[in-house]
């Protein structure tokens, strides 16, 4: 919610939980404010009407007050009614932990360990995709979340869903989330752990069902990201871009010996004598194994070939993810200037992610 | 004699002022005199002094924590140095300033006053327990200046059992000393209670003040022994390597959690209850009426004391310590909420149709009120299982413990030193001053907390130097209410050190009230009373003049005997 205010008042509701949670929050701040109100009111109206000689020191002169004891009748009201009323926070409060810690079996199915380490966050999904200090969740997509710590105790927290859940070394412990809200949100974690408490903070992203498709591709990338998601394939083949010296020449920095590879994917391009190639896997394949196959009109053929002792096939995969994944703008140049990473970076929480 | 009120007892009569009087202040001089003392009153002192000392080290604690939180990215201090500061903080203020300060001054000064005795029950264990204290202290101090503690005060394992490089051990021996003091402090207010009180004073004519203490001592003696046996646990584990509660060594980190807020949970009574007992005290006075509800106040503190002991899983929803057992906590805690909720109703009604006046002990007590009242509401979110989660270990749980323990027993404190020091020094303070004080306390505080259940909602965690840019703002509010308070706490130094020395004499009972501890000169005489106080009514007959009460009876001029059965009968 954005309210004219310059500081966050209601943080986002991104989970079925949380819209729940916020529930039971405004029932008890409705009771407080109302308790506390009263006894200001009171407080303030006896000290208004009933002050001697207001600002002046000391009692001079006789002056009686009504010799008022008590009244059962009242400490009966006033014991029983707030009695009531904590008791209906209490039994709400129960059942929304409930709701929280029983996971239904369509989010049983799909169980996501995350791992706490000083400091870190260690996150591995069912299919063996793993992630450091991210989550990418699925809209709508129950998933079950089962911690443990390798050292100390930390707290794996999400705000945004209302959820945190303690991370005990020596013991499992799991919680369930339902994101509803497609965007990007804090994780902190909540549990002193040392030096580096406060620098354990991640983001959980939570995509659309096809971005969500895209991100377990590989070519999936944040909406500012330059880069592919930490981890992914397509982050792995773009450490090989590098390493393999591909940016030499496909680099940013570099016009002249060969084809910026950015948008390529799925296009036609001319490959000399009138003929066309659709730029796909196979294409792309066959351009690293063997590049002077089919030559992009305009090139000279001066690439060298990467056998399988170079860059095997699985190590191609992701050069390939890395590729199709590169969108205007975003070829990587050869001198990078990383920011250090300091407590949590600025989110966009809007949702909108891509 | 005819006065407005009806004093427990027949109050003594003004000193001579152009004659020297010999009191407990100048009866004897020089160092030997206070540390080798065994009088209560010197002793009291002595906590004042030194507790004081320790809320400046807390208080510079907390400044270093607010200025690094100035800015998200930690730029004052190294990651480790905030850990320090803020186990410093809490350390300090919660051992060292906290659980002795009002016990250890004001009950000191005034339980063997307020019952009308002449001394504690063991007047050299209470010497024995300043002196346990201020080894305990020795032992913080030494972990402070050999490099600090970054454990926080909770100390869960296995951090600071295997992980924390810091100076965890001499901070557990501190904290392990420092708790005898508490014990001992605890078994001599209820020996005294029970075996000193002064002919009349039956236990439905203690002052509430009392039976805050009593059910004070009774936490302090059952709850603080397994705090001794936790850290002991601790070290053993931390030197030998025993496994007791890191699960690589076959231990349970949780068993850790249970056994620590089990002393924990009831010590945040000892930290609040007493200041409960001094505003009954205050209300009553500067409004000029019988407390509304004696009994209900009076058996609330011993209810408190006694479920607040079940309560302590409320700390370890999220723990992993099961579904069933959160529940019965959580249900616990709900019923422990209802005699703070009872006392502050009760403080209210006592309010009305009374005859009020603003000097600073009320305007100190009427703070405690609206802030007690914030800090034990917002206590509901937290001890209902489905909002905690949420909101467990965020700045919503540090801004609600601030509102309970400094809202209230800081609140209390300095409003039981303000209504009782004219009575321990003879000398009255500045009205403008101490007012003041009061008010820019309130408000800095305000300005300091309320951020803080904000950015707390917004999920930031506490314990955290550095955090993200959008829970900026907040933390420079709260910085500065922070520094505004500082300004607060600052005055009295000022105002009430320069009263001993420029302030007016204050006379025998500057506030006409009626507890023993006022019936006697200003300060009191070696021994307490000249003459020992027959007590003749309840504590609060502020609607009943002394001729109601005492006219049947003949003033005892010199030693008259009393049943305490003439009268009125509170």
């Amino acid at each position: 919610m954005t309210l004219p205010i310059p500081f966050p008042t209601i943080p986002t509701q991104a989970s079925q939980f949380a819209i729940e949670s916020d529930h039971l929050f405004w029932y008890i701040t409705l009771l407080c404010v109302g308790g506390t109100g009263l006894v200001y009111v009171m407080v303030a109206y006896f000290c208004f009407r009933y002050a001697k000689n207001p600002g002046a020191r000391g009692h001079v002169g006789l002056q009686r007050t009504p010799r008022i004891l008590g009244s059962v009748k009242l400490e009966f009201l006033w014991s029983a009614i707030p009695t009531v009323l904590f008791l209906s926070c209490f039994a709400w409060g129960i059942w929304l932990w409930g709701q929280n810690t029983r996971i239904p079996p369509e989010a049983a199915q799909n169980e996501i360990y995350v791992v706490g380490k000083r400091w870190m966050w260690k996150i591995q999904h069912p299919d063996g995709t793993r992630e450091i200090n991210e989550l990418h969740l699925a809209v709508d997509q129950p998933v079950k979340i089962t911690v443990i710590s390798e050292d100390v105790i930390h707290d794996f927290g999400i705000p945004a869903f209302r959820q945190k859940i303690d991370v005990v070394p020596g013991r499992y412990l799991s919680t369930w989330y339902k994101p509803t809200q497609i965007g990007s949100y804090h994780i902190f974690c909540d549990q002193y752990c040392g030096q580096g408490h406060s620098q354990m903070v991640g983001t959980v992203h939570v995509l659309s069902k096809s971005d969500y498709e895209q991100w377990r591709e590989g070519t999936y990338r944040t909406k500012d990201g330059k880069n592919p998601v930490d981890g992914s394939a397509g982050w792995l083949g773009a450490k090989l871009f590098k390493k393999l010296n591909c940016i030499s020449c496909h680099g940013a920095d570099n016009t002249q010996r060969a084809p910026r590879l950015e948008g390529i994917f799925g296009t036609q391009i001319p490959i000399g004598g009138g003929k066309t190639v659709t730029v796909n896997d196979d294409y792309i394949r066959e351009s690293i194994r063997n590049p002077m196959a089919k030559v992009h009109e305009g090139w000279k053929p001066i690439m060298p070939a990467f056998p399988v002792s170079q860059l095997t096939e699985e190590e191609l995969l992701q050069v390939m993810a890395f590729v199709k994944g590169l969108r205007a703008g975003e070829t990587p140049s050869r001198v990078e200037h990383t920011p250090p990473q300091i407590g949590a970076n600025p989110l966009n929480s809007e949702g909108g992610s891509k | 004699m005819n006065l407005d009120y009806a004093p427990q007892c027949v109050p003594a009569p003004e000193p001579d002022p152009t004659k020297p009087r010999v009191h407990y202040l100048n009866h004897a001089y020089g160092w030997l005199s206070w540390l080798f003392t065994v009088d209560h009153k010197r002793i009291g002192i002595l906590y004042l002094v030194t507790v004081t000392i320790f809320f400046a080290a807390g208080a510079t604690a907390a400044a270093l924590v607010r200025l690094n939180l100035l800015t998200p990215t930690s730029e004052l201090l190294p990651l480790d140095a905030y850990n320090k500061a803020f186990t410093a903080h809490g350390t300090v203020m919660l051992f060292l300033f906290l659980i002795p300060v009002v016990p250890g001054v004001l009950g000191n000064f005034f339980v063997p006053m307020m019952i009308g005795a002449k001394d504690m029950a063991f007047p050299k264990i209470n010497l024995l327990s300043w002196y346990i204290f201020m080894l305990g202290a020795a032992f913080f101090l030494w972990t402070l200046l050999s490099g600090g503690i970054d454990t926080g005060w909770t100390l869960y394992p296995p951090y600071s059992s295997q992980y924390s490089h810091t100076n965890v051990l001499y901070a557990g021996l501190g904290i392990f000393v420092a708790g005898f003091s508490s014990i001992l402090t605890g078994l001599n207010i209820i020996v005294t209670v029970h075996k000193m009180r002064a002919p009349g004073m039956t236990w439905n004519r203690l002052p509430l003040f009392i039976w805050a203490m009593y059910a004070t001592s009774l936490i302090q003696m059952l709850a603080t022994p397994v705090l001794a046996v936790t850290v002991l646990l601790l070290a053993v584990e931390r030197v030998f390597g025993i496994g007791i509660f890191d699960p690589t060594l076959e231990g349970d980190p949780i068993l850790f959690q249970h056994m620590f807020w089990f002393y924990s949970h009831p010590a945040v009574y000892v930290m609040i209850i007493p200041g409960m007992g001094v505003v009954s005290e205050i209300i009553t006075c500067f409004s000029r009426k019988n407390i509304f509800g004696y009994a209900a106040i009076a058996w609330s503190s011993v209810g408190i004391a006694v479920v607040g002991f079940l309560v302590w899983g409320h700390h370890m929803f999220l723990s992993g310590q099961g579904y069933y057992m959160g529940m019965l906590f959580s249900f616990i805690t709900m019923l422990v909420a209802v005699p703070s909720a009872i006392k502050v109703f009760n403080w209210t009604a006592t309010l009305y149709k009374g005859s009020i006046t603003f000097e600073a002990p009320m305007l100190f007590s009427l703070g405690f009120i609206a802030l007690f009242t914030i800090g034990g509401v917002t206590g509901l979110y937290l001890g209902v299982m489905g909002t905690d989660i949420h909101l467990h270990d965020t700045y919503f749980v540090v801004a609600h413990f601030h509102f309970t323990m400094v809202g209230g027993m800081m609140l209390g404190w300095q409003a039981g030193l303000h209504f009782w020091w004219p009575k321990m020094t003879g000398k009255m303070y500045s009205d403008f001053w101490s007012r003041l004080s009061a008010l820019t306390i309130c408000f800095g505080f305000f300005v300091t907390f309320i951020p803080q259940f904000i950015a707390g909602y917004n999920g930031m965690p506490r314990r955290s130097p550095s955090y993200a840019p959008e829970y900026q703002i907040l933390n420079v509010i709260s910085t500065a209410g922070a520094f505004i308070q500082g300004i607060g706490y600052l005055m009295p130094v000022f105002y009430l050190t320069g009263s001993l020395i420029y302030g007016r004499p204050a006379g025998n009972n500057p506030w006409r009230a009626t507890g023993l501890e006022w019936q006697t000169t200003s300060p009191p005489p070696q021994f307490n009373f000249d003459e020992t106080p027959i007590v003749t009514c309840g504590p609060y007959e502020y609607s009943l003049t002394s001729d109601d009460v005492y006219k049947h009876i003949p003033v005892p001029s010199t030693n008259g005997v009393h049943t305490g059965k003439e009268g009125v009968h509170a």
